[in-house]
């Protein structure tokens, strides 16, 4: 049965005939004979595939006269000599830099109430949630009875960025912070402890504060 | 007259010296071509603390209209995350407002200065327990004989 479908071209002529757009999608040269049965004027569609030549004497000759007089090699250095004069289409990264968005998922960081007081209460929701289980966190009570962590490390070679934790964070405690300028030389300069964590989000407030507001219609 | 200007592209030649005398002459203009590989002419839109100037052309395309100068003091030694947090948003188009005119900024005193990335110097970041640990190590005592 598969056979007779594969060779039979006269179940495909028939379909064509009884629709013309979808044999102009599917028609395929069979036996070496290329057909042109497919339509070249269907309002709304357009003919992408390759075309064949226009075989006709004056346009043989033409492309016989292009061929040798190597108009193309011409044509090409023309294209690149017209590109020396444009604008380049890239940016000179260390002072120019590319549009980001407020939903920017970088570097972590912990941020503080504006008196100052971080904002982790320790809830562990993030490290539940973290699919690369990249967060460590150890709770205790401080001293004057509120609930704070103790630790609070990040793998940041572990982390895949996806933006969970500062979902599930019910304080806006962890965020990930616009900055994607942290490369290191290191791979132990990457294990994040709360400092760190805490001076990411004292160095970047201003922008991070003003990511949230220029999203708070989208939360 | 200025339609014959266009036509000759007279104005891309008085754009050129515009830029070389925007840049400080010829001597300017060679070392900034050799600091910043391009030379533009722009709008200055502000000067940050650490004395990096932000410029703006709107003759450029989306991406290319805004950049910073990064301060002298710098040299050659220039990197991307020499930008301050504050001046962040405006170079990456997240805001056409420069910080000194964006109000809604917030401005705490616990908030720190120099988000530059030290990797590879002296003041890079080595991590450390914050806690002391949970097991301790059980140390043999030393024999009294």
């Amino acid at each position: 049965m598969s056979l007779v479908k594969i060779f039979s071209v006269t179940s495909r002529v028939r379909a064509a005939s009884a629709c013309n757009i979808r044999h102009a999608q599917y028609s395929t040269p069979t036996g070496g004979k290329v057909e042109t049965v497919y339509p070249q004027e269907v309002p709304g569609y357009k003919y992408v595939n390759a075309e064949d030549p226009d075989m006709s004497f004056k346009a043989m000759t033409d492309r016989a006269a292009q061929t040798m007089f190597w108009t193309e090699l011409i044509r090409g250095f023309a294209v690149t000599f017209a590109h020396i004069f444009k604008e380049p289409a890239t940016i000179n990264y260390p002072f120019e830099k590319g549009p980001l968005s407020p939903r920017f998922r970088g570097e972590h960081a912990l941020r503080r109430y504006p008196s100052g007081e971080e904002r982790c209460i320790a809830c562990k929701l993030c490290e539940a949630i973290c699919p690369a289980q990249a967060i460590t966190i150890e709770a205790e009570e401080r001293k004057d009875g509120s609930r704070r962590t103790t630790r609070y490390d990040i793998d940041m070679t572990k982390c895949i960025y996806c933006g969970f934790c500062q979902e599930a964070c019910p304080v806006d405690a962890i965020v990930e912070g616009p900055n994607f300028e942290f490369s290191t030389e290191t791979h132990e300069e990457l294990l994040y402890n709360k400092e760190k964590l805490l001076s990411n989000g004292d160095k970047w407030e201003s922008e991070i504060a003003s990511n949230i507001k220029a999203d708070h219609l989208y939360r | 007259m200025s339609n014959i200007t266009k036509f000759l592209a007279l104005d891309k030649v008085a754009t050129f010296f515009n830029i070389i005398k925007q840049n400080g002459g010829i001597r300017g203009s060679l070392y900034k071509l050799y600091r910043q590989d391009e030379l533009k002419d722009g709008t200055l839109v502000g000067e940050d603390k650490f004395g990096n100037k932000y410029f703006e052309n709107p003759r450029f395309f989306y991406g290319r209209n805004r950049w910073v100068e990064y301060s002298d003091k710098y040299n050659m030694n220039y990197d991307g995350s020499q930008v301050p947090a504050e001046w962040f948003g405006w170079l990456h188009y997240k805001t056409d407002l420069p910080p000194h005119l964006d109000p809604s900024r917030p401005k705490y005193k616990w908030m720190l200065d120099g988000n530059e990335n030290l990797s590879g110097t002296t003041g890079q970041y080595t991590p450390y327990s914050t806690t002391r640990p949970t097991v301790e190590p059980w140390q043999p005592k030393p024999r009294s004989s």
